[in-house]
């Protein structure tokens, strides 16, 4: 059965119905959602509230969690201390107008789900805020997915979509405590092949388009295929200047700037 | 000039044995730097005498390079040195009573000190830590993961991560370690086989039993305060 993963909203409506209606489209009703549903966008209530209607089972993520718990990564979020300012405006923005009901639901949140093999987070088991790259260290990669229990990890936050598995992995190592005198004990494994698929975003693509991206995974063969929707743009980024939010919100939009807002070390975690 | 590191922590106080270490110390021929990974307090006895030997050493003594550990973390936490957070851990693993003995057995005139402490050292490609790169409180043994262990040194970036917060002596070395990579994004595929050379976790052990790492040979020695003397020491390269 066909099942959609999305992710990264972004309080950007118009794209989150043209991909709830592509999702229908494809006759698909299983819909997980990994988080970040408000943050930069313009219409923060009207995405949480639609969510709310559908009864899409959601993760929390990093913007949902700042939101309730206030301010929780430091500045190695953001690229820049221009960037970070934007960013805490929105946040403050974004704060000012969500409705206690709704940030109740946000905070009601679990910061993971598991559905038989998959796990579903918004950065990492790790963490709402940790980034995995495509091309992060493999091994630790691998780590992340194994030590979660799960076969595949479903992720977002990056804004980029993508899958990668992780195969033909052996480790070899040698171990020795202080009271076994000086003989070594040789040992090796086979490690599992498991899988990472990111989601991308919804409302704040990251990959070089501009198009809204989201997942679709088939829970029989395993098969992931990463759809691209377009939707009206132009919308979105009217609402953001009326809003008053930072106009660049809206120049990234319709130009689909690359890795716009990140930073420089996205494997960093922060600890704050 | 061969360097020797020697590796101590776990020390809670006991003044006795970081002489008894010192002195071990003085006998090793050699350029020798001493670093202490965290734990230099608990709850268990006054840590004051300790902590300003550590602060103020004696003529004879190497003088020490500290980092904090497990038990400053809840310390530093339970004072109000880490914002809102408290010695959560510390009163679910030990209740109310610990966290009290832990507050008198640490004279206040030495927070600031402890916390001016750093989370961990890099020298050269070594990695020297109370827990992990993950956290102050990773238990790292000789049972934990491969990949754990795998990701803890990535973390860093290094080739050797020594850690205490087990108190357990090991070394655990990767041999090799390989994995294919294939990801696949809306710019196509690309496919990528990642192999790790060799690395190694050393445990250091805790109190009286430490761990002495020669960097020029790469050759790592458990030693027992006071005891190396009477019975040759166990190492292995």
């Amino acid at each position: 059965m066909n099942q959609a993963v999305i992710s990264c909203l972004h309080a950007n409506l118009p794209a989150l119905e043209a991909v709830l209606n592509d999702i229908e489209y494809l006759g698909i009703q299983n819909i997980t959602c990994l988080g970040d549903l408000v943050g930069y966008g313009p219409q923060p209530n009207e995405v949480v509230e639609l969510i709310r209607e559908k009864g899409i089972q959601t993760c929390q993520g990093c913007w949902d969690e700042d939101i309730i718990d206030g301010l929780d990564a430091c500045d190695c979020s953001y690229p820049s201390q221009l960037a970070e300012k934007r960013g805490h405006f929105a946040h403050q923005w974004t704060t000012d107008k969500l409705t206690n009901e709704n940030k109740e639901f946000l905070a009601s949140l679990p910061t993971s789900i598991r559905k038989d093999k998959c796990l579903f987070v918004h950065g990492s088991p790790n963490s709402q805020h940790e980034y995995l790259l495509p091309d992060m260290d493999a091994f630790a990669a691998l780590e992340r997915v194994e030590m979660s229990g799960a076969e595949t990890l479903f992720c977002g936050h990056t804004h980029q979509p993508y899958i990668r598995e992780l195969t033909n992995g052996s480790i070899s190592f040698r171990i020795q405590n202080a009271s076994s005198k000086g003989i070594q004990e040789q040992q090796g494994m086979d490690l599992p092949m498991r899988r990472i698929v990111n989601a991308g975003s919804v409302g704040e693509p990251r990959h070089g388009g501009i198009k809204a991206t989201y997942v679709v995974y088939n829970d029989n063969t395993c098969e992931v295929e990463i759809r691209e929707v377009s939707y009206d743009i132009e919308r979105t980024c009217k609402s953001i200047i009326e809003s008053g939010l930072p106009p660049i919100f809206a120049w990234r939009l319709i130009n689909g700037f690359e890795f716009a807002e990140q930073a420089e070390d996205a494997s960093h975690v922060c600890e704050r | 000039m061969i360097e020797r590191w020697a590796l101590v922590s776990g020390l809670k106080g006991d003044l006795e044995t970081y002489e008894l270490i010192q002195r071990d110390l003085r006998k090793i021929p050699g350029d020798k730097t001493l670093f202490v990974l965290g734990d230099m307090i608990g709850p268990d006895r006054n840590c004051n005498r300790l902590l300003n030997r550590l602060i103020n050493p004696i003529s004879s003594d190497l003088k020490p390079q500290c980092i904090y550990g497990w038990w400053e973390e809840q310390l530093l936490a339970e004072s109000g040195y880490r914002g809102n957070q408290k010695a959560e851990a510390l009163r679910i693993n030990g209740g109310e009573q610990v966290v009290n003995s832990l507050l008198s057995a640490v004279d206040k005139a030495y927070l600031s000190w402890l916390a001016s402490l750093e989370f961990g050292f890099v020298e050269l490609d070594c990695g020297l830590i109370h827990g992990s790169s993950r956290d102050v409180g990773d238990e790292l043994s000789m049972t934990t993961p491969p990949l754990t262990f795998l990701d803890r040194l990535t973390r860093l970036n290094v080739n050797r991560l020594f850690t205490a917060r087990s108190t357990h002596q090991f070394y655990w070395e990767l041999t090799e370690a390989i994995v294919e990579s294939d990801v696949m994004d809306l710019s196509g595929n690309r496919k990528q086989q990642q192999k790790i050379p060799k690395k190694i976790v050393i445990g250091i052990g805790a109190g009286k039993n430490y761990t002495l790492y020669d960097v020029g040979s790469d050759n790592t020695q458990f030693l027992q305060a006071g005891y190396q003397s009477k019975k040759g020491v166990k190492g292995f390269a």
